[in-house]
Order: C-alpha cells, then structure tokens, then sequence
C-alpha cells in the first residue's frame, strides 16, 4: 500500500479514480452513443442560423463530424470541468484534508523533507489525473469505432493528454494553496475562482474582439485550441501543467517554513 | 549520545498578541522520564510541537539530541518518536497497515519490536482506525511513537483514553525504556501521573516554567485537601491537628472537619488515629487551584 508518500496518494486515490473514471467513461459513452443519429440529421442546414460568434465560442463549427461533434458537447466545458473537479478535490485533500484531519503532522515528523512529501504528493496527484486521462483515451478508442465516429488513436491521445494538463494545472494549484496555507476551503476556493474566471475570459475572447487577448490567459483556451480532437498537439497545452509546477514550486519553501497547527 | 537531551534558550512561541509559551530555558538530561506539567491551554504542547519541528520559535533556540530544531529537523526526527496529544491516523487503513505505513516511511524499523509492543498493549491490529476506540487509538498512537527504538521519545498526554490496567502497561513501557538508557519527555494535566512515572518534572503555566524540581520535591510540596467526620460528629478533630505546620485552613461545618495538608500526610494520620474517625476523604488539591495557591500572587 504504502511504502512512501507517493503510493500512498496514490492508494488514498483509489477509490475516487475508480468513481470518476467510471462517470467520464460513461459520459463518452453517453455522448458516443447520440452521435449515429445526430450524424443523420443535416447539422449543417441548423447552424447555418446561428450566429457565427456563438458558433466559434462553443466550438460547434465541424460538428458533422465525429470528432468535431465530440469538440463541442464534451471538450468545451464538461470533460474540462470532469478533470478540473476531480483534480482539485484531491489536490486539496491531499495536503490541507490530511492536515485538517490531523494526520498530516505524523508524516511531517518523519525523517522525511517537507519538500519530498510535498513533491510525493503532487506527483501522486499527477498520476491520478493521467490515469483519468488514460480511461479517456482508452474510452475513446473503443467506443469510436462501435458508433463510427472515425476518431483517430492519436488524437483521443492527444484530447487525452491535454484533459490530463487541464486538470494538472489546477489540481496542483490546489497542492500548492493546500500547502502554503494548510486550509481546504482555500485550496478549493482559490483554483476554483481562478477557472471559473479563465472560462469567462475564454468566453469573453472567443466574443468580443477586443479582448481576444484574454485568450493567451486562459487556460480554457490551450485546452480546446488544438481540438483538443485533433491532429496535431499545440504548443499552447504544455503551458498548463507549467503553471501547475510552478505554483508547487512556489509553495515548497513556504510549506518546509511554516507552522503545523495542532 | 551527549547528556543533555533537550535544552532550551528563552523559547518562544507568539500568534499575534497571544503569547502561547513565554522565554522557556528547560534543561532535560539523557536518560530519565521528565514529566513536564501544567493546567491545560498552559503551553505544554506548544514546547511539544516545537521541539519536534511541527512549530517555528518566533524568538529563542532548542537543541534536541544535540540537533537544533529549526535547521537539523530531518536528524531530529530521525533519532525522535512522537506521540501528539490528538493523535490521528487514517481512519480506513487498519492498524497494522497504518503502522507499517509509518515504519516503511522510516525505514530501518525492526518488526519484533513492534510486534513485541502490539502484544504489551494488547493492540487489534486487524480493525480499520476508524471503529477504534479512543483507548485503543491511543495505544496505536504508542506504537509507532516507541517502534523504532528511538533515544528520545515525547509524549503529549499519553494516557488518555487508557483505561488503568493500560495505564499500568503503559508505565511498565516507559520504565524499561528509561533503563535501556533512552530518554521519555511527556507532558500531563494530571499530577498523580507524572508523580508515578517521573523522574524529574516541570511545571508550565501561562506560557512559563513556574518549577523545574526532583519527583521528590513535588511530592512534598503536594497538597491535599481532607475532610474527617467523627463518629460522635464533635470538632475534637479541629483540636487535634493544632500546632501541626503541614495543616492549613482548618474549619469544622456540621460535625465534619475540613483542611488541607501540604507534603506529608504522616502526622495528620498519627493525630487522628485515637480519634475513633467514621469517615476519612483525602482527595489531591486540584494542579490549577495548587498553581493559584502558589503562584496566584505571582500572575
């Protein structure tokens, strides 16, 4: 179970992957599942009617076909925001829950530095994020042939890769607020506040043009920028975890400094 | 080893205005159980967490085993065990799991020993944490705080939630390590305890060491607060505790004599002896009120 810090996150994730994997395997699933009969319809002929912002702000142009209409009902918002919830969630636990809980200050009084534990710690977080982007991919390949969607291994890799970078990012954020606080509701609050003001800045962009710089800032962009269905990976997702590892980084001197309340 | 185990300068510990321990110099030497004692909310774990780097001094420095506990905390908690006084595991592992968690994370943790010590406690290790007992959470907190045979262990209130018969194995536990040469530094609120199982004690209040003295000396400064009715319900007991020094505040109410005793009880004993007693309450004055009795003038 657990011979360091690490496996023991990961262990600790066990349950939870087991959950989430399940729903975002499902919800491709669900989603897969509409795509024979929305083929069918003349996609075409109904958004020809909608404006063309709204059609570039949810991605929906290339709906006709099997990975664009994955792009737009499943990689704009809900697979995002799958990665985003599940990895905040336990990169606050991870750290702030177990010192909330008391359990955290045994580990910190082992011959360990607080910079490993730390770094065990967002490593097992890491993991537990690619292995929801591994049943992503794998969900993908199988399902795409069975409804015919014509999505190609390399880009259910790619989309794959870039959900795990999402929720990369803002999981160790949660780490690192987790760790230079030791306070769960601001490990959530703080990641959660700063996506929800990436998406309207991502939203905000995509509408009006002047503020289409916002977009360099988004991280709601990098993640649906190359598809994230598609053929080729931008360089724009490796900002992502960037940013994560940064704030970890970051939080490390203040973690090793500051004091474990009891 | 060096003689000294703990050793503190004008330790400090400040949030914001609170001052949570105020300018401690302790000395603990090598070897011995050292009861450190006081009221709780006194400062007894915050020395604690610091001298286990859970805590940063806001002034003042400690050595711990000859390591300073700001900038040698990973030799520190090498040579340390500890058991905080809120002692926590994961609440869906099993004991067992959780102990060798925590032996692995060490590393260099002999399994006998804490086989050996799973049987003195008598510890289920097959139960998940969190359907434990306070009782038996504490005697998993005990474990891993003696497992690795460490020179020094600290102990934050480490009889509670133990019932006597533990209690008892706890006493046998930390004895036999004190004469394998190791040193145990536990803190208590209760007097009777420490006076059991220390060597030397300290006592904190508000912050501050207020006494740092021999078992010995404790014990005769150790009040006790007693009350005797006679069988005839007469104040002849007020009489004959006269010109004891040890016997204060003497009063009788509706034929029972009330008054504390300071230090011995030996002479009260011998006074009262004739005095055919029907009832004889001795209970020990509470630390706190001992504290306000001695130091009240001092605060």
């Amino acid at each position: 179970m657990g011979a360091n810090v690490f496996t023991k996150s990961l262990w600790d994730q066990r349950r939870g992957l087991l959950g989430w994997g399940i729903g975002v395997a499902a919800t491709i699933l669900a989603m897969a599942a509409i795509w024979p009969s929305f083929s069918d319809a003349d996609i075409n002929a109904v958004l020809e009617n909608y404006p063309s912002e709204l059609l570039e702000a949810f991605n929906v142009q290339g709906m006709n076909t099997g990975a664009g209409f994955l792009n737009a009902e499943l990689f704009s918002v809900v697979l995002p925001v799958m990665f985003i919830v599940y990895a905040v969630g336990r990169g606050s636990r991870l750290v702030a829950g177990e010192e909330e809980a008391g359990t955290l200050e045994m580990i910190l009084t082992m011959p360990i530095p607080r910079s490993r534990v730390l770094v065990h710690k967002a490593g097992g977080l890491v993991v537990g994020v690619g292995v929801l982007g591994l049943v992503l991919a794998v969900t993908l390949a199988i399902v795409s042939p069975i409804f015919g969607m014509d999505v190609t291994l390399r880009a259910a890799g790619f989309a794959a890769l870039t959900q795990w970078f999402i929720g990369c990012e803002f999981g160790l954020l949660a780490v690192a607020v987790a760790a230079a606080t030791g306070r769960r509701s601001l490990a959530v609050g703080v990641p959660a506040a700063i996506a929800a003001a990436s998406y309207v800045a991502f939203l905000a962009a995509q509408l009006v043009d002047a503020l289409q710089w916002l977009r360099w800032i988004s991280p709601f962009h990098a993640a649906t920028t190359g598809g994230p269905l598609g053929p080729a990976l931008p360089w724009l997702v490796w900002t992502m975890p960037a940013v994560g590892v940064v704030a970890v980084a970051a939080a490390a001197p203040v973690f090793s400094r500051r004091d474990i309340p009891g | 080893m060096t003689d000294v185990a703990i050793s503190t300068i004008g330790l400090a510990k400040h949030y914001g205005d609170l001052v949570a321990l105020d300018g401690v110099d302790l000395e603990v030497p090598a070897g011995v159980v050292f009861g450190f004692l006081g009221p709780n909310g006194a400062g007894k774990s915050t020395l604690i967490r610091l001298l286990v780097g859970l805590l940063q001094p806001t002034s003042g420095s400690a050595q711990v085993l000859g390591h300073d506990i700001v900038s040698d905390r990973l030799a520190l908690h090498r040579d340390i065990g500890y058991l905080p006084g809120d002692f926590v595991a994961d609440k869906h592992l099993t004991a067992g799991a959780y102990l060798d968690h925590l032996a692995r994370l060490r590393g260099g943790v002999d399994s006998a020993e804490t086989q050996s010590l799973i049987e003195r406690f008598g510890l289920r290790t097959d139960k998940v944490f969190g359907s434990l007992s306070h009782g038996n959470r504490q005697k998993v907190g005990l474990v891993q705080a003696f497992m690795h045979r460490p020179p020094l262990v600290l102990l934050d209130e480490p009889t509670q939630g133990l019932d006597p018969l533990m209690q008892r194995e706890f006493i046998d536990v930390v004895r036999d390590y004190r004469d394998a040469g190791n040193t145990v530094f536990l803190s208590s609120h209760v007097l009777s305890e420490v006076q059991a199982l220390a060597d030397r004690v300290a006592i904190v209040r508000d912050g501050r060491l207020v006494m740092n003295a021999g078992v010995d000396e404790l014990r005769a400064a150790a009040r006790h607060h007693v009350e005797v009715t006679l069988e005839d319900r007469s104040d002849r007991a007020v009489a004959a505790l006269e010109g004891l020094e040890s016997v204060r505040e003497v009063r009788n109410v509706g034929g029972t004599t009330s008054f504390t005793v300071e230090g011995s009880m030996a002479d009260v004993l011998e006074r009262m002896a004739p005095l055919s007693v029907e009832r004889f309450v001795s209970a020990e004055v509470d630390l706190a009120d001992l504290f306000l009795s001695y130091y009240g003038d001092e605060s």
